[in-house]
């Protein structure tokens, strides 16, 4: 390895950390934006009791009757903001700033403490220890900033923490991603190649052939990469599951079918496989086929094009030579594609029922799981920092002088 | 170029063989020995554990007063919503109350045994307890108030004694019923093995995934991913003993196939995927009438399932203008009853001409709980504009300063009208509701947060965030309609946090108080039917809630492609249409066949 490309990859490897670090901290901050339900609830008992003590009972959610009734047996109340802010000044004061309130918590805390324990008074106790007991588990008992250490913690043990969604908990976020990973790998890396290759080829003959290619195949493949990845799923689905019956319209493979290494249950996962798939490689080919279009046409009205032709060399020698050197710019539209491809065919995921990542990210967002939409957002950013980081090698080594370009 | 290509297509198929490849070497499920079910599982599940409810496992483990699902586990009765009855399982015979109703005692079948073959005894029941109590789960938090011991006096008899009040007298026997039928009863020697292998840790029991797990139910796991989880049938179940179901349920093996969301599992019910689908489903008398598909459902004819709960409109009393009798019963008035049943419900539940509101179901059971001669003049038809206007000028609440909305004190009443985001059918209703507030001078408008959010907000201690709000309260199980009656109207629940009990809407009434506590202590029917009424009464004058549909406690359609002997109404077995599987609905497998 010369000392030039050493040097370069060193450079690589630097952004590439810089990158997945910022990604990291993106990762767990954004997801935690999210978060409902920040408005305290008072539920701390013994910051209720001292609350009591000091200025007596709320009248907040008491009827006439009861107050009426408590007042004649001595006691005192006072207007929900009195006593909310009488709460809140001795919750300050024995630094417990939003007790209680986590929403995710909540609902696990839900199916844990039933029944009617929960009127007396070891009822509460044992509500509120739970609470405190989830809060710790999932290392929400440190603010913030706590909570970012857990995630790191548990990002370096492998597991991402533990699922906050009511059905998925306990289980680590790492063994949902497990479930869904290889799926996903499976449909996007060939889908996003295939969409990639048939762009370029489509771009290249347009570009040479023109005619019926470039005046009708072009367009049209344009105008599908222009639709949302949601609508030509929806209209693959619609129209060769439903209504043509070609292709089953959701899921991997058939709901009776127990995985196995046999044809059977292969040739069923790739019947299923098909219209999430194409989905996916529809979308992709015109975005690419536009920029090897321009760039071909570039190519063949270069001097060595016009050489070649007046030396006479065969049409298919020349278009390999062109096909080759307009290539290039592609390779970086592809590391630069896969990302928004992998967004997009995610989507695709959701729609088929694909058990994939998507569909995992899909059920974590709608249930406030966020470890799990964090874990998931950071395997697909490192996946695609990898693609993109593999791409920057790769371009090094069929394109010298951009390695060369990094010597100045 | 090509060469990386190559490669990585090759990594691609080589990464998807090993996951194929990791797989566990079961069999694939034959078609006409598999009944599917629908509805029930979201999601992989966690585990097998009958002591955590963190399974999410529930075709093997939904423990619930109502009907517990009985294919894996088993409790000591079997509840039957069609008569209210409790059916013995692992019970032999009637439960017997001594005097004054503290103790009460269960003989344990001799047949029943576990899936290791070792006797299930009244010792099983009374190691389920103490586990319980040892890691304070839901089960015990749920019973401790009423429960006070369970003991074995010999192998095949248990006592449970009653938690007794100041005066002496049991704190309320009709929640042991619930227990009888919402327990699971686990093996003693399982129970030790798992708290040996946690150190006897409460947090390690509860997340111990229980893949070892003995149990007495007919069917046992076969395979489980985040696309399928599978039961077959255990050939050497106990109850193939006279003395129980006399032979073996029907289907070989029990699948439930994971799907997104209720839109993929219609297709799959549709495609005959699914057998037995539990999902409402719009409209479902079109699957027949005019898809032509082998779908029907408990009833030929509306409303289709036999409805035993009624989603309610709860009023928020931290609402200044809710505390107004008047303001309540006019909105209740207004709404437009018929418009809800008609389209949120798609007519799946009677119109409330048929069965008139009060705290009972619509099941004949409970109706004939109550005097329905003597609550008749407090009755409201719905959508009655004119008569709820009147009401409101009548009590002084009217629009003051034109805007066309009317003012309490000098405020114009402004309301909302919540339920959790997504639930159409529910949010249909509360369209409805909204309108009829327009339509009487009320300014009221539906806002739908997510149910995660949602469930926080209604069950806490106190809350002014939501003035009308959705949930339903508890449908058939064996304490109803006592404990309707008690959600719907209990003040217990007043300042509690975290509170699914119920009176959501921290409502009060000193007489409902006493009625609520008087009724699990009173055997003698009339005065029970008494005391009933003047709930039912109390209920409907004050207005604290309404109801705004009747609705199954579960649905219930079948696909007749594959498997047909579904119970239908009027079959003369008895058997609820609870899916096959839950509390005495579980006697149907032993009735299926095959479509030839």
């Amino acid at each position: 390895m010369s000392k030039g490309t050493k040097k370069y990859l060193k450079k690589k490897l630097i952004w590439f950390i810089i990158t997945l670090i910022a990604a990291v901290i993106l990762n767990f901050i954004l997801p935690r934006l999210m978060r409902g339900g920040g408005k305290p609830m008072r539920y701390d008992p013994e910051i209720r009791n001292a609350t009591i003590a000091q200025v007596g009972y709320s009248k907040e959610g008491q009827t006439d009757e009861i107050i009426a009734r408590g007042e004649a047996e001595g006691k005192k109340y006072v207007d929900k903001e009195v006593w909310d802010a009488e709460y809140d000044r001795i919750a300050k004061e024995k630094g417990v700033y939003n007790p209680r309130s986590d929403v995710s918590i909540h609902a696990l805390l839900a199916k844990k403490v039933t029944g009617d324990l929960s009127l007396t008074d070891e009822g509460r106790q044992l509500w509120c220890d739970t609470y405190d007991a989830i809060e710790k588990e999932l290392g929400r008992d440190g603010g913030l900033l706590g909570e970012f250490w857990h995630f790191i913690e548990h990002i370096f043990d492998g597991t991402f923490g533990k699922s906050t969604s009511t059905t998925r908990y306990p289980n680590t976020v790492s063994s949902i991603i497990s479930e869904g990973i290889v799926w996903t790998i499976c449909l996007q890396i060939p889908a996003i190649l295939l969409g990639w290759i048939l762009g370029n080829l489509l771009g290249a003959i347009a570009a040479y052939k023109r005619k019926f290619w470039d005046k009708a195949v072009m367009p049209a493949s344009l105008f599908v990469s222009a639709i949302p990845a949601f609508g030509s799923a929806v209209i693959l689905l619609v129209v060769f599951g439903v209504n043509l019956k070609w292709f089953p319209v959701n899921r991997a493979y058939d709901t009776g079918m127990i995985p196995a290494f046999n044809w059977n249950f292969i040739s069923n996962v790739l019947y299923h496989y098909q219209l999430p798939f194409w989905s996916i490689v529809l979308i992709s080919i015109g975005g690419q086929a536009v920029g090897m279009r321009s760039m071909s046409i570039y190519e063949l009205n270069a001097d060595y094009v016009k050489y070649s032709r007046f030396l006479g060399i065969k049409d298919k020698r020349i278009v390999r030579y062109v096909f080759r050197n307009a290539m290039l710019p592609q390779v970086t539209g592809l590391a630069m594609s896969i990302g928004t491809s992998i967004g997009g065919a995610l989507v695709a995921e959701t729609i088929f029922s694909y058990p994939g990542l998507g569909m995992k990210m899909y059920a974590a967002i709608s249930e406030n799981d966020y470890n799990t939409v964090s874990g998931i957002a950071l395997i697909i950013t490192i996946m695609v920092l990898i693609a993109a980081f593999l791409l920057d090698l790769i371009y090094a080594v069929i394109d010298p002088r951009v390695k060369a370009a990094q010597f100045d | 170029m090509k060469k990386l290509l190559s490669l990585v297509l090759a990594l691609a198929l080589a990464l998807s063989l090993v996951a194929v490849a990791g797989a566990e070497e079961a069999k694939d499920l034959p078609r006409n020995e598999t009944v599917y079910f629908g509805g029930q599982q979201w999601g992989s599940i966690v585990g097998w554990n009958p002591l955590s409810p963190d399974n999410n496992n529930a075709m093997a483990l939904s423990a619930n007063p109502r009907g517990s699902r009985e294919i894996m586990f088993e409790t000591l009765y079997m509840y039957n919503m069609l008569d209210g009855q409790l059916y013995p399982l692992l019970a032999d015979g009637e439960y017997v109350w001594n005097d004054d109703m503290t103790e009460c005692t269960v003989k344990i079948k001799q047949a029943a045994y576990w899936s290791d073959f070792e006797p299930l005894t009244a010792k099983d029941v009374v190691a389920t307890w103490e586990a319980c109590k040892a890691i304070n789960n839901n089960t015990y938090s749920s019973y401790a108030p009423y429960i006070e011991a369970i003991e074995a006096t010999d192998d095949y008899t248990v006592v449970f004694k009653c938690v007794k009040n100041d005066e002496g007298k049991p704190a309320n026997p009709l929640q042991l019923l619930q227990f009888f039928s919402g327990v699971y009863i686990c093996q003693e020697a399982w129970l030790a093995k798992v708290s040996e292998r946690n150190g006897g840790d409460a947090t390690a029991i509860l997340q111990d995934k229980a893949e070892d797990v003995v149990y007495s139910g007919p069917y046992g796991p076969y395979f489980a991913n985040d696309q399928l989880v599978a039961f077959v049938r255990n050939d050497d179940y106990w109850g193939k003993d006279a003395s129980m179901w006399g032979k073996l349920p029907v289907p070989k093996y029990i699948g439930h196939g994971i799907y997104a969301d209720n839109d993929a599992a219609l297709i799959a019910f549709k495609a005959g995927d699914i057998d037995c689908n539990q999902q409402f489903i719009a409209n479902v008398q079109n699957l027949w009438l005019e898809d032509g598909l082998k779908i029907s459902t408990y009833m030929s004819e509306a409303p289709y399932g036999l409805c035993a709960t009624m989603p309610t409109a709860w009023y928020n009393m931290e609402i200044p203008a809710l505390q107004v009798k008047e303001v309540r019963k006019a909105i209740a008035m207004a709404v437009d009853y018929e418009n809800i049943i008609a389209n949120a419900m798609t007519n799946q539940s009677p119109t409330f001409a048929e069965v008139p509101r009060s705290l009972m179901n619509p099941t004949e059971g409970e109706q004939a709980m109550y005097d329905h001669d003597a609550v008749k003049d407090l009755q409201w038809v719905g959508k009655d504009i004119e008569g709820a206007k009147a009401l409101l000028d009548a009590a002084g609440i009217v629009d003051t300063d034109g805007d066309g909305y009317r003012e309490l004190n000098g405020e114009k009443i402004s309301l909302n009208a919540c339920c959790p985001n997504g639930w159409t059918d529910w949010q249909a209703a509360m369209e409805i509701v909204a309108a009829a507030g327009q339509n009487i001078g009320l300014d009221i408008q539906t806002y739908y947060p997510e149910w995660s959010v949602y469930q926080t907000v209604f069950t806490a201690a106190s809350q002014t965030e939501y003035a009308i709000f959705m949930y339903s309260p508890p449908g058939a199980q064996p304490a109803s309609p006592w404990a309707r009656v008690r959600a719907f109207m209990s003040s217990e629940f007043l300042g509690q946090d975290g509170n699914w009990n119920g009176n959501w809407g921290h409502w009060s009434n000193e007489r409902a108080d006493e009625i609520i506590k008087a009724i699990p202590l009173t055997s003698d029917p009339e005065e029970l039917k008494a005391l009933y009424t003047e709930a039912t009464k109390i209920y409907l004058e004050e207005v604290p809630s309404f109801s705004l549909m009747y609705r199954p406690e579960q649905f219930h359609a079948v696909n007749e492609s594959v498997w047909t002997g579904y119970p239908v109404a009027g079959d003369g077995l008895n058997i609820p249409p609870a899916n096959l599987t839950d509390g005495y609905g579980v006697a149907a497998l032993y009735y299926l066949r095959n479509v030839d």
